[in-house]
């Protein structure tokens, strides 16, 4: 659970968390356009290997990779099985199970695997730049780009009382596990539901409180936020660069190899 | 001249619990105020009046030579300044840097005067290396430090902290209570502080307010405070350590003691004058010897 939110590997030194973040947003934004409008499978699975290349360089350890891609996986495997079986018409095999016959279909399984792999493609993208970015420089970056101020602000506030709900969720489950709350199938239930109202009323408690101490410096509805330095002229020339770099790879695998 | 003033205080609370009654309460601009009470007295109320975030049913509250109700929030906040018990309600920006300047971007001032700012009061609470650290990446004690940074930003004349020294070690607890000494004595700032921990107190209070059951009790230097062993022991509080240790000398003993002292200071004097000095001269030539 920890290691979902962990964003220790931002406050590394090294080469892509130098680079400013609104080069970083416009970077990811081309490549996910490019990955989501891509018509064969290559462009996405180029744009995994890419990432998880990059992530494999900068030494993140497989458990965080692993933690953080699980929910994907699990949607593309379902995404894959559900439209091979649904869609298309050309048969690829059947099998009966429980009385129904179920029949995997070529199309689908080809629209499957494209839909998991634009998934797959957008996921490490957006997995990439959480690691090479810490969050409030990605919030900066979009307020920049004038994305809206109360968005921003509850995204803000929904970052920084993660770690702290987490805390106390992991306090109060620790309890419950020492006094046997979790011993048996319906003590577990009834343990973990307690346990998710009493998470509810302490972030309604917190939101309370923080309002509060908000408002004693000068809240009026609107969260300030700093200004950004103009883009550097290394950092424009990596954008510019990558923005290429994304439009040839889109070229030569979506239009080039196939011509 | 008057930093607050609030005179004749009620306030009950919607479920009709009786927080405040009757409570006078003032201090003087420069001085270092504590608020004694055991949970539940009215400290934490009395403070949400002093900084407007409720509202008095009846009485009295000036700050400074102005009604509450009559300040905006920008002038109040400009005033008085209130750090929380628990530094996760008051830290909510992503970064040290950020939260600081929360206060002053508010207040729309300059981007170099925000700066300003940012810095002097990380460097006023030793904050400075913690700059650009994410705050969940804080410990305990540097998130006080750094909330406590927070308020200073808006560069109040008044500072009101709820429980400073809650849930420190001794040298984080010792660490807080001198900074907020040499804010008050260096930079001139008067400090309020709520708390039931009364050890440290004698060493840095100038007053001390006992709150009981939403009456104060009794007003007055820590001296006078702490010669009230049954008044402290009603309002459910404790003497100091060392005070305890040489009442208990006094009562079954009959060791004789002017007063009590309340710092380990006063103690060992106390202490020394009643061993004869020919005493400790013969030890400590026998220890040479």
């Amino acid at each position: 659970m920890f290691d979902l939110f962990s964003d220790i590997f931002t406050y590394r030194d090294n080469a892509l968390t130098r680079i400013d973040p609104r080069a970083k947003l416009l970077i990811a934004l081309a490549a996910l356009i490019a990955v989501v409008t891509a018509e064969r499978i290559v462009l996405p699975l180029a744009v995994l290997a890419f990432c998880l290349g990059a992530v494999a360089i900068l030494r993140i350890p497989a458990k965080l990779v692993a933690c953080r891609l699980a929910a994907p996986l699990s949607i593309v495997a379902v995404l894959v099985v559900i439209q091979t079986f649904v869609t298309g018409k050309t048969p690829l095999f059947a099998f009966t199970f429980a009385g129904w016959q179920f029949t995997a279909k070529a199309e689908g399984l080809r629209q499957g695997t494209l839909l998991g792999a634009h998934v797959l493609g957008a996921v490490s993208v957006v997995f990439l730049l959480s690691i090479v970015t810490p969050a409030h420089r990605i919030f900066q970056a979009l307020r920049w780009f004038r994305i809206s101020r109360n968005w921003l602000e509850i995204a803000i506030l929904m970052y920084r009382y993660i770690f702290v709900l987490m805390d106390r969720v992991a306090d109060l489950a620790a309890a419950q596990r020492l006094r046997l709350g979790y011993t048996a199938r319906g003590r577990a239930l009834r343990s973990f539901t307690t346990l998710a109202g009493a998470t509810i009323i302490h972030s309604l408690e917190q939101a309370q409180r923080t309002h509060d101490a908000m408002r004693l410096r000068g809240y009026r509805g609107t969260m300030p936020f700093g200004p950004l330095p103009p883009l550097g002229r290394r950092d424009r020339l990596i954008l510019v660069s990558c923005l290429i770099g994304i439009a040839v790879a889109y070229g030569l695998l979506e239009w080039g190899v196939s011509g | 001249m008057k930093a607050i003033d609030v005179t004749g205080v009620h306030f009950t609370y919607d479920d009709g619990t009786e927080a405040l009654s009757g409570v006078d309460f003032h201090v003087s601009e420069g001085e270092f105020v504590a608020i004694l009470g055991s949970n539940g007295s009215g400290k934490t109320t009395l403070i949400g009046l002093l900084v407007g975030l409720l509202k008095a049913k009846t009485g009295q509250i000036r700050i400074g030579e102005r009604e509450i109700g009559s300040l905006s929030a920008e002038e109040l906040y400009q005033r008085v300044g209130l750090v929380f018990q628990n530094p996760n309600d008051q830290l909510f920006a992503a970064t040290v840097e950020e939260d600081v300047a929360f206060g002053p971007r508010n207040l729309n001032l300059p981007e170099a005067e925000v700066e300003r700012r940012v810095t002097e009061a990380l460097a006023a609470v030793a904050a400075l290396p913690l700059r650009c650290r994410a705050i969940h990446h804080l410990s305990f004690g540097e998130q006080k430090r750094v909330s406590l940074a927070g308020v200073m930003a808006m560069r109040p004349s008044v500072l009101i902290l709820d429980e400073p020294t809650a849930g420190l070690d001794p040298a984080g607890e010792a660490q807080m209570m001198q900074l907020l000494k040499k804010l008050n004595r260096e930079e001139g700032l008067t400090v309020i502080l709520a708390t039931h921990s009364v050890d440290m107190l004698p060493l840095f209070a100038n007053r001390i307010y006992v709150l009981d059951h939403g009456r104060v009790l009794q007003e007055g230097p820590s001296e006078e405070i702490f010669c009230h062993q049954e008044m402290i022991v009603r309002a459910k509080l404790r003497l100091p350590y060392v005070s305890r240790l040489m009442y208990e000398m006094k009562r079954h003993d009959g060791v004789p003691i002017d007063g009590l002292p309340l710092t380990i200071g006063e103690a060992r004097v106390q202490l020394l004058e009643l061993i004869p000095k020919e005493l400790i001269i013969a030890e400590l030539e026998e220890k040479k010897a």
